[in-house]
């Protein structure tokens, strides 16, 4: 009698488990797809902005003596996010991984914003047709990365709070799901960049203004 | 393995921080409540005509294409972030555009900021592209506002969407908010049912001299009718609801 009682609720606990593990199982199995499918998105976006710039530097090259060196920039820039490649179907689960997979893309933002302040000297360009459209498309990149960037965060954040919370954390590497790294604000973003005017003349003198 | 777990507890820490760091920005920002039209001029610069036609022009687009078309003026926006950034996320949460087809536009105007942008929704990235929006709001909208002729460009970029984005998708000739109406009226049908069946259920018991109802509580039966008729906005407009859309920060704006 007490050794079937026994029986039975050991059977009992075994089998709510198995639900509880399911149940669980199947939820990070959605969550990690979240994450994927938010990753393909990311890369999208990314090579979307890669796609743009051959043209970019094409109608920008084509501009009376335009300065060099912000172009082989932007091109060499270019050519590292391609060495770079990740596997656009599933999220990096190495934070070094996606770490270097931001410096380059973050190398191709700056190369990108240095060529447009260096556009705005040539008045030619900013009555170019052509340039003006593809300014507009990558300012719309630019926005749709930001975008895709900030989902992607939000679908590895729930499926990293599924894996690290409390029944699943204990069978985390049993059932082969490693918390994913995510993004992380660029070095040196939290630092407002240098506001310098130079308008061609030497700097005068500061005026000792008081200080409020 | 002490190491890893050292980094995770970082990581954790790092994105308590961003999460707090993004709880206080958001407690800066101001994300407006969901519109309950689809023209909206929440700074006064339009006639109440004007309006009102804009109005039924944008829910009769949605009947014919079920595209949400949603115009939105603003004296002021109410955040610190990039116009783009801060639109997509306000067009975001109010679910402009049908679910599926992802098919919405918001107009939004900062009147005071005077500034403008176009967000599109993910199934009209295509039809509506960036460089088009750019050029309706650069172009077409804001020489009228640099003129303070607001009317005339909302008229003219009203139309110029439209005009962009149809043909994309065929519409059910309702909008989402009738939709919803009618599914409200077979919502509570069954509960219709259910009352009745019990009203003769009460009869026959008391007939059979059973227990419930006294024969004092025969008097008029109130029935909950028309709860379900939540359709239009004040006034006659014609009522907006999102239908779920999403963005993905598709679009371009302009200031003036």
């Amino acid at each position: 009698m007490g050794c079937g009682m026994v029986l039975a609720v050991l059977l009992f606990i075994i089998v709510i488990a198995a639900l509880a593990l399911g149940r669980s199982y199947n939820r990070l199995v959605r969550l990690q797809q979240t994450v994927d499918q938010s990753w393909a998105q990311v890369q999208n976006v990314y090579q979307r902005r890669a796609d743009l710039i051959p043209n970019l530097v094409n109608t920008v090259s084509g501009a009376a003596n335009f300065e060099k060196s912000t172009l082989v920039e932007v091109t060499n820039a270019r050519a590292s996010v391609g060495r770079v490649q990740l596997d656009p179907n599933k999220a990096p689960t190495d934070a070094a991984q996606l770490e270097q997979f931001q410096a380059a893309q973050g190398q191709l933002s700056n190369a990108l914003s240095r060529l447009l302040v260096v556009v705005e000297r040539y008045p030619e360009l900013r009555a170019n047709q052509n340039f003006l459209s593809l300014q507009a498309q990558l300012e719309g990149t630019e926005n749709r990365i930001s975008v895709e960037r900030g989902n992607f965060n939000t679908a590895v954040q729930n499926y990293n709070v599924a894996v690290r919370s409390f029944p699943t954390n204990l069978i985390e590497g049993l059932l082969g799901f490693p918390p994913r790294p995510f993004f992380t604000a660029q070095t040196g973003a939290e630092r407002p960049p240098p506001v310098q005017f130079n308008f061609g003349t030497p700097a005068p003198a500061p005026a000792a203004t008081a200080s409020p | 393995m002490a190491v890893s777990r050292l980094e995770n507890a970082i990581q954790l820490l790092v994105a308590a921080l961003a999460f707090a760091v993004a709880s206080a920005a958001s407690a800066v920002e101001g994300i407006p409540p969901k519109p309950d039209r689809y023209f909206n001029d929440y700074a006064g610069v339009v006639s109440k005509e004007a309006a009102y036609r804009f109005n039924e022009q944008l829910a009769q687009f949605e009947r014919e294409t079920s595209d949400q078309v949603v115009v939105a003026v603003f004296p002021k926006m109410q955040s610190n972030s990039d116009i783009a950034d801060y639109t997509q996320r306000v067009a975001q949460a109010w679910g402009v555009g049908q679910k599926e087809r992802r098919n919405g536009v918001v107009l939004f105007v900062f009147v005071q900021d005077r500034k403008m942008f176009i967000q599109v929704g993910y199934g009209l990235e295509g039809a509506l592209p960036d460089i088009t929006a750019f050029d309706i709001t650069e172009y077409q909208i804001k020489p009228l506002f640099r003129n303070g002729n607001y009317e005339g460009g909302l008229a003219t970029g009203i139309d110029l969407i439209c005009k962009a984005i149809r043909g994309e998708y065929k519409g059910s000739g309702k909008t989402a908010e009738e939709r919803r109406g009618s599914g409200n009226v077979f919502g509570i049908l069954p509960f219709i049912l259910f009352v009745l069946v019990l009203i003769v259920i009460s009869r026959v018991m008391r007939r059979l001299g059973g227990y419930g109802y006294s024969s004092r509580r025969d008097g008029p039966i109130f029935f909950p009718v028309g709860g379900g008729g939540s359709s239009s906005g004040g006034g006659g407009f014609s009522g907006f609801s999102g239908g779920g859309g999403s963005f993905g920060g598709g679009g371009a704006g302009s200031s003036w």
